[in-house]
């Protein structure tokens, strides 16, 4: 029992982690239909450059440390958003109107490019952050919880939230819907379709350099070819809950991390992977849309 | 006419001269990814020529080394071993990497030269039945037994084993389970965690559940250091222990001072922990010559390959490749720079080298006694 509890919070902390990434595939997929294999990079950029910000902002102990905390988050994710809207420019957009294959390829080419420039920038070898965060832990009862595994959820469940309510309630999530469901009527309704998109490689980028920002400060250790392993999980994450959904993306990374983590403490560690992977498997079968796809109408 | 009795008398010098030297050869990564261990090899080796021929040679006879490049690959190895197989060497030392070693074995046993290894541990090399093929270095294997002992000693009741499906830790992992099960010990955990992940937080709830004393883990340093990261941010206090694949000091960098503190692994020696008279002498002349002391292993390896040849054909007058190889076997207690030398048949190192390292509370890593 206690076991149990304990591989849920492991579960959830590392499906957290996922969810965040997987709306980066789900908003893009949903407005362009095409998947963006340079996400995972994306938030390797992020959790390079949180390495390097941080190391500046160490040096200036006049502001407290949430306070420069707070400052790194927002920088990273301005950063990151900003190298997203350049490989929209530079990748996609000349290939709009392409067959979807050519945007694939430029796709996956962009991914290359991005974690080989890492790679020249700061070297193959790993990269460590400095321990800032607090290492106790929380005792319930025999539950023992780092508080910082505590923190990751509850962030990512934040920037979820705001982006959840983001699109449904406000006039631009409105256009961003309109757009994912027919890009030529939402240009006769008004709506700069090219704004949207670019909008769209914003928000994506964003949250997942703050993932990568998170993944560094959690668990310390960052390397170039990290975003490909996140990357995969997180594209599953978005196939399982529905691709192009996004309470869909949160729940399947969530799902994820949980099967994942239950697969290790019930069946073995070194077929985790292969349990959620056929989990998915039997999910796509039952529901091909993957869970949420089908339920909510409007696809964002 | 003058001229040609004058060359036929230089001539005449210099094949005396060729005819008082003796022609050992080294192969060596010089260039290549495992550039630093072959220049490393290239230091060790040239400076104790230069010291027996100072002291006036091997029976008798001036040490002409002759150095080639293997690259660090098997292609460039293969003809590297051709070229120092027609220069007419007696013995050869040397490669580093187990598979390049292996594409010269051939080579050299058919030229019947003598070949002393100094880097490559796979166990299969000496199970071939090769007679010209000896290794100053130790195999794959013993690092399974060193680890059992070790746990043995610890009086460990519950061992748990984790590796990371490799080749290598795999094998290591496998190597230690069943030397155990031989000796009736409880292994309470047997798994393999998946290498380049960040979270391993779900495999320590596991490892935790399952109550073991202490744990084995056989992989690479970047998913020892998260372990024990990890492990310390749970409050867990177990034990862990490593082999020497974690030998690397980035280990403490990702796992941080605290959580490093304590941690065991199996590793050679490192050079400066080297202990014998004979070895702190050498190390000081290294450090004479180069300005820094040597900083691998298998460098000095290399070096007591070189000095065990240079043994043999002392000991037997003799420069050929069948009596340098029965000198060879002959040797007892040869008193290596990495301890007490002796070859068995299948040409493999007897006695045991890997040693006991242990993290302290500033990083550093301390042999164990």
């Amino acid at each position: 029992m206690d076991q149990l509890l304990e591989q849920l919070t492991n579960g959830l902390a590392v499906g957290s982690i996922y969810a965040l990434i997987a709306l980066g595939y789900t908003m893009v997929y949903g407005v362009l239909k095409l998947i963006n294999f340079a996400h995972g990079d994306l938030f390797t950029y992020g959790a390079y450059l949180g390495l390097t910000l941080l190391t500046s902002l160490l040096a200036h102990d006049r502001m407290g440390l949430g306070l420069r905390l707070l400052l790194l988050a927002v920088m990273v994710m301005g950063l990151v958003a900003v190298i997203g809207v350049v490989v929209e420019r530079a990748a996609y957009r000349p290939l709009r109107d392409s067959p979807r294959l050519s945007a694939v390829v430029s796709a996956l080419g962009a991914s290359i490019f991005l974690q080989n420039a890492l790679m020249l920038l700061y070297g193959a070898r790993y990269q460590v952050y400095p321990d800032v965060l607090p290492q106790n832990a929380v005792r319930l009862g025999d539950l023992s919880i780092p508080v910082v595994r505590i923190a990751v959820v509850a962030v990512s469940v934040v920037m979820m939230t705001v982006l959840y309510l983001f699109v449904q309630k406000t006039r631009i999530g409105t256009a961003i819907r309109a757009a994912a469901i027919d890009q030529g009527a939402a240009r006769l309704m008004g709506i700069d379709v090219n704004k949207v998109v670019v909008l769209v490689f914003v928000i994506g980028p964003a949250l997942g350099g703050a993932a990568g920002l998170l993944v560094g400060l959690y668990y310390g250790q960052i390397g170039f070819t990290m975003g490909w392993t996140y990357g995969m999980k997180a594209f599953t994450a978005a196939i399982l809950g529905g691709i192009g959904n996004i309470p869909g993306a949160m729940v399947g990374g969530l799902l994820l991390g949980v099967i994942e983590a239950l697969g290790a403490a019930y069946l073995s560690v070194a077929w985790k992977d292969a349990l959620a992977f056929a989990v998915l498997i039997l999910i796509l079968i039952v529901r091909p849309s993957g869970l949420l796809g089908e339920r909510v109408a409007e696809k964002v | 006419m003058k001229k040609s009795i004058a060359a036929l008398a230089l001539g005449l010098v210099s094949l005396a001269a060729r005819a008082d030297n003796v022609k050992i050869g080294l192969l060596a990564p010089i260039t290549g990814s495992w550039a630093s261990e072959g220049q490393e090899m290239k230091k060790n080796v040239e400076l104790l020529v230069d010291e027996v021929n100072a002291k006036g040679g091997v029976a008798g006879k001036q040490v002409q080394l002759v150095i080639e490049d293997d690259g660090g690959e098997r292609r460039g190895a293969r003809v590297a071993a051709q070229r120092l197989a027609t220069q007419g060497v007696v013995a050869v030392v040397g490669t580093y990497g187990s598979a390049v070693t292996e594409a010269t074995q051939n080579i050299f046993d058919e030229a019947g030269i003598v070949q002393v290894a100094n880097g490559s541990t796979a166990v299969r090399l000496t199970e071939k039945g090769l007679k010209n093929f000896l290794r100053t270095c130790p195999r794959d294997d013993e690092q399974g037994r060193v680890g059992a002992a070790l746990l043995e000693k610890m009086g460990a009741k519950k061992i748990a084993l984790l590796h990371d499906s490799s080749a290598y830790s795999k094998g290591l992992a496998d190597e230690i389970n069943a030397l155990l099960k031989a000796k009736k010990m409880n292994v309470v955990f047997f798994d393999a965690l998946t290498p380049k992940e960040q979270d391993y937080s779900a495999i320590l709830t596991r490892l935790k559940a399952a109550g073991p004393d202490v744990v084995f883990f056989t992989g690479y340093y970047p998913e020892a250091g998260l372990l024990l990261k990890q492990k310390k941010q749970m409050g867990w206090k177990v034990p862990f222990i490593g082999g020497d694949a974690i030998n690397n000091p980035d280990l403490v960098k990702i796992a941080g001072k605290e959580a490093a503190e304590g941690f065991l692994f199996l590793s050679p020696p490192v050079p400066k922990d080297l202990d014998t008279p004979e070895a702190k002498a050498y190390v000081a002349s290294y450090q004479k010559k180069y300005g820094e002391a040597p900083q691998s292993i298998y460098g000095v390896l290399a070096g007591d390959g070189f000095r065990v040849v240079a043994a043999s054909i002392e000991a037997t007058k003799s420069t050929s490749g069948e009596k340098i190889r029965a000198g060879l076997g002959a040797l007892k207690d040869f008193p290596g720079f990495t301890g007490k030398i002796a070859f068995n048949a299948k040409g493999d190192r007897i006695g045991e080298l890997y040693r006991v390292y242990k993290v302290d509370a500033n990083g550093n890593f301390v042999l164990q006694k």
